[in-house]
This record gives C-alpha cells, sequence and structure tokens, in this order.
C-alpha cells in the first residue's frame, strides 16, 4: 500500500451574502478595519476601491495582513476545524492551524463590493486509498484494536489538495 | 503500517466499538418522540417542515480585532518598555482627547515588522486602544530594533471613535552616547546590530525637518529595569 501524507486547502469565499453569523461578523468586521487601514495607503482619500488604492500605492498590498486581524478572533472560534467540509457522514472533520485572510474586492463607499475568502490549510493527514470517487483518510494513523480508524471525503468545490508527500 | 489491520469508519473515535450497530444507528438521525426533525405538515398557513435537531454548535461571539490590545509583545523578546501617549486636541485648547482610537506598531529587535510571510498570521507589536479622559493610552511593548536607512521609531495612526483617520505620523527617540537607543542597541541581550550603520535622526528621511524634536519622544529608565516612553501628540479633531 503506498501511503502518502497530504494536506488540503479549502478556499471560503466570505461576501455581502454572507449566511450564517459567523460570516457575517467577519464580513462586517474585516470591512471595518479595512476602511479603517485603508486610510493609511489613501491619506488623500481619492480612490475608494481596493484595486484603485492598490494601483496608485503598491504598499496597499500590506491591507490584506493589516485587515486579516479582524477575522483573526472569529478563526480561533472554530477551534481548529476547517467550516462546511464535510465527510461523507455530513460532519466537519478536518483539522487546520494556518489560515490565509485575502482581500479579493472591496471598496470604502460600497460595502456590498466587499469580497474577502479565507484559505484553510488543513493539517497533514494520511491517504490511505481512493475508493471510487472517495478518498480514505486517517487523521492521526489512530489503531484501535489492531484497526485504522479513518475518515470518507469526497472533494467538493473549492477544496484542493494543497501538498502531498509520500511517506511510506 | 501493517497490512493486515481492517479499515474502519471514523465513527468509531467516538468510542462506538461494534460494526454493525453503526449502520442501523449512527448513519441516520436517531428518531424519538421528542425529535419530529423533518416532519412535515400542511396547515392554513401552508406547509412547513420542523426544522432537524442537531447539535447545537458554538455561536459566534463578537470578537474585536486582534490589535486591539495593551501588551503587543506576543512572542518577541527584548527590553520591556512601556509607553505612555496622550493625545491633545488642537482644536480645543490642547485638551485631552478622549475616545480616539490609536493604532501604534512598530519593528522587534531584529528590525523585522508582523506581515504575511507564508501562513504567519500573527500581528506582533501591532496594538489599538482608545484614549482614557485624560486622553491617554498605554502599550506595553519592548524597545524598538533598527533596519538600514531607518532611525529607531514607532509608527501611530490616530482617528476619531468612528474611524475616521485623524493623523498618521510617526515618534522618534532621543539620541547620544547616554541615550536608550545607544544603551540597549550595544549592552541589551539579543540586540545584535550595535550602532554601526545606524540611521541618525539628522539623516532620517521622515524626521530630518523635526528641528523642533516634536515628534520625539522621552525616554527613562534601564535595561535592568525596562525603559517607559511619554509623548504628547496634538491632532485637529
Amino acid at each position: 500500500m503506498m501511503i502518502k501524507s497530504i494536506r488540503f486547502c479549502y478556499r471560503k469565499i466570505i461576501n455581502a451574502d454572507a449566511p450564517t453569523a459567523w460570516e457575517r461578523l467577519i464580513f462586517e468586521d474585516s470591512y471595518t478595519e479595512f476602511k479603517m487601514q485603508a486610510q493609511r495607503f489613501n491619506q488623500e482619500n481619492k480612490y475608494s476601491s481596493f484595486a484603485d488604492i492598490l494601483y496608485n500605492n503598491a504598499a496597499a498590498e500590506q491591507l490584506h495582513f493589516l485587515t486579516c486581524a479582524a477575522a483573526t478572533g472569529y478563526i480561533k472560534q472554530l477551534n481548529h476545524k476547517i467550516p462546511d467540509v464535510q465527510n461523507t457522514l455530513g460532519k466537519t472533520f478536518l483539522p487546520f492551524s494556518n489560515f490565509r485572510f485575502e482581500i479579493i474586492n472591496s471598496d470604502v463607499k460600497d460595502i456590498l463590493k466587499h469580497r474577502v475568502p479565507v484559505n484553510f490549510y488543513s493539517d497533514v493527514v494520511t491517504w490511505v486509498e481512493t475508493i471510487g470517487g472517495t478518498m480514505v483518510l486517517s487523521l492521526n494513523n489512530t489503531v484501535e484494536a489492531g484497526e485504522l480508524l479513518t475518515e470518507s471525503f469526497v472533494l467538493p468545490p473549492f477544496v484542493s489538495i494543497y501538498a502531498i508527500k509520500q511517506t511510506d | 503500517m501493517e497490512r493486515k489491520i481492517f479499515l474502519k469508519n471514523g465513527l468509531s473515535a467516538l468510542g462506538l466499538v461494534a460494526v454493525a450497530p453503526l449502520v442501523s444507528t449512527s448513519c441516520k438521525k436517531n428518531k424519538t418522540s421528542a425529535d419530529d426533525g423533518g416532519t412535515t405538515t400542511t396547515g392554513g398557513n401552508g406547509s412547513c417542515t420542523v426544522s432537524p435537531t442537531e447539535t447545537e454548535g458554538p455561536y459566534p461571539t463578537k470578537s474585536p480585532s486582534a490589535y486591539v490590545r495593551s501588551n503587543i509583545v506576543e512572542d518577541r523578546t527584548g527590553v520591556p518598555i512601556t509607553m505612555n501617549i496622550t493625545l491633545q486636541n488642537a482644536k480645543n485648547g490642547c485638551a485631552a482627547l478622549a475616545g480616539a482610537i490609536v493604532d501604534l506598531w512598530h519593528c522587534d529587535k531584529d528590525g523585522n515588522y508582523s506581515e504575511y510571510s507564508g501562513f504567519t498570521t500573527v500581528h506582533f507589536l501591532r496594538g489599538r486602544q482608545v484614549t482614557d479622559a485624560n486622553g491617554l493610552v498605554t502599550f506595553t511593548s519592548i524597545f524598538p530594533g533598527w533596519y538600514t536607512g531607518r532611525t529607531t521609531h514607532l509608527h501611530i495612526h490616530i482617528f476619531n471613535a468612528s474611524g475616521t483617520s485623524l493623523k498618521v505620523t510617526q515618534i522618534s527617540f532621543p539620541e547620544g552616547n547616554s541615550s536608550a537607543v545607544t544603551i540597549v542597541n550595544t549592552t541589551a541581550s539579543g540586540y545584535t546590530k550595535g550602532m554601526s550603520g545606524y540611521t541618525y535622526n539628522a539623516n532620517d528621511n521622515i524626521f530630518s525637518d523635526d528641528t523642533g524634536n516634536v515628534e520625539m519622544a522621552s525616554v527613562t529608565g534601564s535595561v535592568a529595569a525596562g525603559y517607559t516612553l511619554t509623548h504628547k501628540i496634538a491632532v485637529s479633531a
């Protein structure tokens, strides 16, 4: 059996249609933070869209990182479990420690333009095999009574295999 | 990995050992008399379906920006410094400006700022406080280092209570052989750059025109006891 360690990436895009309270909080608070921080890179208030601010001041690239601080507290509330991405039993299961917040688009005059993805990078899990279209994964390689505990998983949209490493 | 071990459903991690019962109980929602989830009723007001009963997830709670804190050290090491910054309102006879938001950030002892680097999402040495009735904010930090081309400095961004920018400015440090900048950089543990190649205020592209030292803080203390920085900033609010 060929064993590989893999990491997944889930790109969750949060916009004005944010359906859950958690997404809504990230949407609103990151927009407030974006508006505050953007003023430093747009001191004459000449531009309103993120694209224009960035085009006219390359240092505004920092806004991805600077705005992220508004989302950090909410991402911690996930307790290291990637949201939305479910195993075949309908349960979230993928652990993560790393994430990256970005701004796709925003506008200091229009909150409806605010679109911010959070990229969740899963911790390393073991790919055991693929049966049909279903991946069989082991999170911790936990063996109970001689049996390897596994999770079954089908790659949904916006989830990719971020990294792969052959271990056996 | 042993080839003999069986592959088993992840629910076993919950302590369910037997395989057979999993099929009948765990792969579908338990139905009890109290759980009428999924039941569809049609009445005078149309049709409605009772929501399924799920474990209560952790409700999201309002969480302030990671900047909102007085102690901004996080994992950085260095000589402790307490920064007391007082805001005055130039439009109101230099009275204390209460309720203003003050963002402060600076580099670590090696001259590095927190920023995206790979997955790094820490925001060390960046903080946000709101001025009290005396116009004062206090940050607990470490003495900033320096990097090529700039003198030792702090960055400040001041907002009114609704987040509108009032002032983007910087704070400089006193210089000289007995200054905290020289003593820290030449004697304190971890500050390895010394003063060779240092950019002094007179040659700094931000502070060289600050001949009246309006942007210069007062710094007292010692490496052993830590330092205290005091500074006043006037804004038109």
